[in-house]
């Protein structure tokens, strides 16, 4: 089983007279959450995926503060300057219009931290509410989500994508649309088989019993029971979902110019392999490190969260 | 058995027919105008009609949707309005290249991914443990794209060890046709240079294409020698005072194969999918490269195409991975 | 079989341990002679010389057929081919061909006045590629046979312009594409990838999206320029799609020639050694077109102020100086071009001054630019355009757009993009292939985007298509001309220079600027042995 439902209330001794402390009502959760601390701290795989989401995620934040030339992401151009080598100038060099590429691959943080974000909430809000539905209901209900998501998973994602993103024109919303559209079925999958043998569980019963409400079960009881290998997913989702973003960026279906999309810097920056090699090698450092740090930190993350389903 | 293996089969028809029509639809609600771009600049409006006609482009989607599905249960995949000749053939063309790299990738995930699962799981939490982990979590992380370029960089244009891209330098007359694998033609054609050559242009793309599969192989290795090692059989036969080695390699190996094997059945489908990054990279003439030029210049029958073969492989590898389970375990023919 | 592989592949694995990376030969010699090898970017999907002709298609098209008459040289001429003379009555409608005796198709039946019929009527009713060109003055049943090496073409009416197209129809043998047709389709499948030419090559390998080899004829009817034997023993057109492996290739001796490296590949491969670089003045021009009849580009000052906001030198930087601004939307090489006084040059003040006469005083909008996804100096430009506009307070959007979703956003004057970037190549050297792209019929298509509408300009043009006095059409063309500049239906860009790297052993090369970016004549390339 997996980490102990978050919900169930710890039945205290006597002393109804002083309202407990939110320590003492919490205790058991906050014993539980110093023993995963205490387990990722120990790993040293996790701690690197978690700096590098951190450092990650204060770029995205803070990056187009802190760059030396935050007009190279809004298309300033600099010709008498283009594909400078790494310098005390251009940390990472300029690019063919001679714009600073380390600007660029910092401020790029945001472009892929907002790719990251929408692609995995789309797909999780969908994947999940349909996951319950189906896992809940039964019946034909589920039968006809379920078959519908296989047909989904029997499609290599990244082909489907492709073809979606060259029907619809390339750009940024449209590659997050289409990733969005091919990666839902794998939460239903997810949370239909979880929700599936919660449902069985003696405290749903107990709940169905009193007369709680559907919904009010799905959100109280079905949804928290499903979080960690939701959670878990999701991080690794972020990273995967970010490098599939870069990857139709570099078939050239990505963000347009000048918005600063690693993927679509590499597309470009390919052509000047390989004598101008520090124009591909930065953004494609970038894309690595980030996706490296999500899949690190979900990995992680199962290991205490749900460490039965890990390698699955 | 029998009956479980037809409902498997009944899935795997409606399946198809769905992917055909998701893919269809999909593509088709372009605004693009390929017969615009086969008619060519400067062409009229009655030349644009002209071929719109020849490939049933004037008719409405769904009545182009009937004429296609006809088509399929006739095995047509339609027509590619740029090349003009059958999808089909064309893909038949490419698939053995595509193939060929599928194969030498996972040939390279299994022989590398393999052993190294086996070795972590026995050092479980080790500092070799780790390192494997952090490398198979790199596999899977790391952009092909931009690894395809690395390794180019680094061993065709900086040592120039190998080939920077091609299935074959131009020289060199592809041996006569059999498999349409290189690697195997040549040899049976007798003609080592060419499979010398074969081998070297294979190597990189391979390479790249075997790392997220030997992630996969290695974790599910790894998690199933560990299960199999704390089993009771093999606590008993350390008690027998059966060595450490042979109790790893042969007893612990053979049980853990299985689901090994299942994963490497479910990469090969998946494999298919994602060659489309490293053959754009490495020029590899497969279906992948075939299925970008296509969706770049709006020819979508191509794509669909595509599309559905690779859904296919996909559906019959899991389909035979669920077989498998099923004859050995008959708990799980019921599912 | 199986014991054949294991044996193999012991005895490989023995050669595999001594040899390692052989380094690359220069040009391919093989026993018949050397064979060249070009390094292009676009496979040649279909070879019939009625259906397609981009220019890879072109370059193997005109490898291994023949027109009547050909393009060569700089600027280009047209010379009589399988045609050795030709007349042309008095009011312009008849043409009569006369046609060379010894000409042969590969297969050795004789190029004669049926041949050339049958390829104009397939060319004519099969109505696609090149049909437009004459579609509108010839019927088939306007070509007649006079005797077997006579022909003559009836027009519905005078076209002067008529012979500037014919180097583009190519002559195929009727008898063999007869033999290979399929319920009435005029042999389009077999032409696919088979030729009925008379060329000087033939077709070799033929491995689409790989490679393509035509084979030169040793008794090419017209002989060999650079003799029978400096000729090569033939040509291979490799597809090489990364300009980074096509240098590659080329500087390790595995290509000969490439055509698509990137401006900042050619400047510095010109100094590596062994490598030389063709650089010539093309007709290809570039234009950031205009909607004329919708959104705020319908406002007159406001294209003067964009286009006096462009910063022109950055178009010819962004080619590294290999190429040259536009005086005229008619490009320097066709015959007709003047430099248009008071074409406009960067000037912001004057871009301010229009911008105050427009709708949008103070700038403040957005306008989309359109370009042609992966088409790279496409997509600098619109960087640049974007950085002009900065000062106009108008935000650009660039949008690249598959080709067909462009042209197809084209067509149409509610869906046409306010600015569209176009190159355009005129198909032929006569004036009129430009002037008729501002024409109102060209509406519809890619290079008519701007929907432009001036009927003194519309009236200009077919006067003077029907001309046939020089003088009066070179005077027509000077007005047309300054007309178009005035109103301003587009940025007027820079004709950028064709480029290819070659080695210098290479020899031969002859450039037409009629010919497109990339298309190279293979007939008169040969290997000069050091």
């Amino acid at each position: 089983m997996t980490a102990a439902p978050m919900n169930t209330q710890i039945d205290t001794p006597a002393e109804a007279s002083r309202p407990l402390t939110f320590r003492e009502r919490h205790a058991s959760q906050i014993r539980q959450w110093r023993l995963y601390a205490h387990m990722f701290r120990k790993s040293f795989s996790s701690m690197l995926g978690l700096t590098l989401v951190v450092l990650f995620l204060l770029l995205a934040a803070f990056g187009p503060l802190i760059v030396p030339y935050p007009e190279a992401a809004s298309g300033a151009i600099n010709m008498s300057a283009k594909l400078q080598p790494p310098s005390s100038t251009y940390w990472f060099g300029t690019d063919e219009m001679g714009a600073d590429i380390f600007s660029r691959v910092i401020i790029g943080a945001r472009t892929s931290l907002w790719i990251g974000v929408v692609i995995t909430g789309l797909a999780a809000i969908v994947g999940i509410t349909l996951g319950i539905i189906a896992g809940y209901r039964g019946g034909w209900v589920r039968a006809v989500i379920m078959r519908f998501t296989e047909l989904f998973l029997a499609v290599p994602g990244l082909a489907l994508a492709l073809a979606i993103v060259a029907a619809l024109g390339p750009g940024i919303t449209n590659c997050v649309l289409a990733l969005a559209i091919v990666w839902w079925p794998g939460y239903v999958r997810l949370v239909e088989a979880k929700t599936l043998s919660i449902k069985e569980e003696l405290f749903i019963e107990s709940a169905r019993s009193i007369g709680a409400k559907t919904p009010w079960i799905l959100w109280h009881h079905i949804l928290p029971n499903c979080m960690s290998p939701i959670i878990v997913k999701m991080s690794m989702d972020m990273g995967m979902a970010i490098l599939s973003a870069a990857s139709l960026g570099f078939i050239g279906l990505g963000a347009q110019p000048p918005s600063p999309e690693w993927g679509s810097m590499i597309s470009v920056a390919r052509t000047y392999m390989p004598d101008w090699w520090w124009y591909s090698l930065f953004p494609g450092a970038a894309i690595f490190l980030t996706v490296l740090g999500f899949n690190l930190l979900g990995d992680g993350l199962r290991d205490i969260l749900d460490p039965r389903s890990r390698d699955r | 058995m029998l009956t479980f293996a037809f409902r498997k089969l009944l899935t795997l028809v409606g399946t198809m027919i769905g992917i055909a029509a998701l893919t269809f639809f999909i593509t088709n609600v372009a605004p693009g105008d390929p017969a615009r771009l086969v008619a060519g600049p400067n062409a009229t409006e009655d030349m644009v009609a002209t071929i719109r006609t020849e490939y049933g482009l004037d008719k409405s989607l769904p009545e182009q949707f009937i004429v296609y599905m006809g088509d399929l249960v006739r095995g047509d995949l339609g027509t590619s309005i740029v090349t003009t000749r059958p999808v089909l053939e064309e893909v038949m063309r490419y698939a053995p290249a595509t193939l060929e790299l599928v194969f030498v990738a996972m040939f390279l995930g299994i022989v590398i991914g393999v052993p190294l699962g086996m070795l972590s799981a026995v050092y479980k939490d080790g500092p070799l443990d780790q390192v494997t982990r952090i490398f198979s979590i790199s596999g899977v992380a790391i952009p092909a794209f931009w690894f395809g370029i690395l390794l180019q960089l680094l061993f065709s244009v900086d040592l120039e060890w190998l080939p920077v891209s091609g299935r074959l330098p131009l020289v060199t007359r592809p041996p006569e046709f059999v498999t349409g694998l290189l690697l195997v033609d040549s040899l049976i054609a007798g003609n080592f240079s060419t499979f010398w050559t074969s081998l070297q242009h294979i190597i990189l793309p391979a390479i790249v294409l075997s790392f997220p599969c030997l992630a996969s192989i290695l974790r599910v290795n790894r998690a199933e020698m560990i299960e199999v090692l704390q089993s009771d059989y093999i606590v008993a036969a350390r008690a027998h005072g059966i060595s450490s080695f042979r109790i790893v390699a042969l007893y612990a190996l053979k049980n853990a194969m299985l689901p090994t094997l299942a994963m490497i059945g479910l990469r090969f489908g998946w494999m298919l999918g994602s060659t489309v990054l490293v053959e754009t990279v490495f020029d590899w003439p497969g279906i992948g490269l075939y299925a970008v030029s296509s969706a770049l210049s709006s020819d979508f029958k191509p794509v669909v195409g595509v599309t559905l073969m690779i859904g296919f492989f996909f559906i019959v590898a899991n389909t035979l991975v669920d077989l498998a389970y099923a004859w050995i375990d008959p708990r799980l023919r019921k599912a | 079989m199986f014991g054949k592989i294991i044996r193999n592949i012991a005895i490989a694995g023995l050669l595999a341990s001594s040899v390692l990376a052989t380094p690359a030969a220069a040009f391919e010699r093989t026993d018949k002679g050397n064979v060249i090898v070009f390094g292009g970017r676009q496979a040649i999907p279909v070879l019939d010389p009625h259906i397609r002709y981009d220019w890879s298609t072109r370059m193997m098209q005109q490898a291994v057929y023949d027109g009547l008459v050909k393009y060569e040289g700089d600027p280009a001429e047209i010379k009589p081919w399988l045609a050795e003379k030709w007349e042309t009555s008095e009011d312009g409608k008849t043409w009569t061909f006369h046609l060379v005796k010894n000409a042969k198709f590969h297969n050795g039946d004789p190029v004669n006045a049926e041949a050339v019929r049958y390829s104009f009527e397939r060319g004519l009713k099969l109505n696609k590629g090149v049909a437009w060109m004459l579609k509108d003055f010839l019927a088939p049943e306007g070509i007649s046979v006079v005797d077997d090496y006579t022909v003559k073409f009836e027009l519905k009416g005078p076209y002067t312009p008529f012979l500037s197209f014919l180097p583009w129809w190519y002559i195929v043998n009727p008898a063999q594409v007869k033999a290979n047709e399929v319920d009435g389709d005029y042999g389009q499948k077999w032409l696919t990838d088979n030729e009925a030419g008379s060329g000087p090559f033939k077709l070799g390998r033929w491995e689409p999206n790989v490679l393509y080899e035509a084979e030169a004829v040793a008794d090419y009817w017209k002989g060999w320029p650079q003799g029978e034997a400096n000729r090569p023993a033939g040509v291979i057109f490799k597809i090489i799609r990364e300009p980074a492996a096509q240098k590659a290739a080329l500087q390790r001796g595995e290509v000969d020639i490439v055509e698509g490296l990137t401006p900042d590949d050619y400047v510095q491969i010109a100094r590596a050694k062994g490598i030389a670089i063709e650089d010539h003045k093309g007709m290809t021009t570039f234009g950031i077109k205009f909607n004329t009849q919708q959104g705020p580009t319908a406002d007159i000052n406001l294209r003067k102020a964009i286009a006096y906001a462009m910063d022109y030198d950055a178009l010819i930087q962004v080619y590294n100086g290999a190429a040259s601004l536009e005086t005229s939307p008619i490009p320097d090489a066709m015959r007709g071009h003047i430099d248009v006084p008071g074409i406009p040059r960067k000037d912001l003040a004057k871009a301010k001054e229009y911008l105050a006469k427009s709708g949008y005083p103070n700038g403040g909008i957005t306008l989309p630019y359109v370009h042609v996804a992966g088409l790279e100096e496409a997509r600098r430009i619109g960087l640049v355009l974007l950085d002009s506009l900065k000062p106009l307070n108008i935000n650009v959007e660039i949008k690249p757009e598959q080709w067909p979703n462009m042209v197809a956003l084209g067509s149409k004057v509610e869906t046409s993009p306010a600015m569209t970037s176009v190159y355009t190549t005129p198909v032929s050297t006569d004036p009129d292939a430009v002037a008729y792209q501002y024409h109102k019929n060209s509406w519809g298509q890619y290079f008519a985007m701007m929907f432009y509408d001036n009927p003194k300009v519309t009236e200009m043009v077919d006067k003077a298509r029907s001309s046939s006095n020089w003088d009066e059409r070179a005077k027509l063309y000077a007005d047309i001309q300054t007309q178009i500049v005035a109103d301003q239906p587009e940025v007027f860009g820079m004709l950028q220079n064709r480029r290819w790297a070659r080695r210098d052993y290479l020899q031969g090369f002859q450039f037409s600027p009629v010919r497109f970016t990339g298309e190279v004549d293979l007939y008169p390339l040969w290997v000069k042995a050091e």
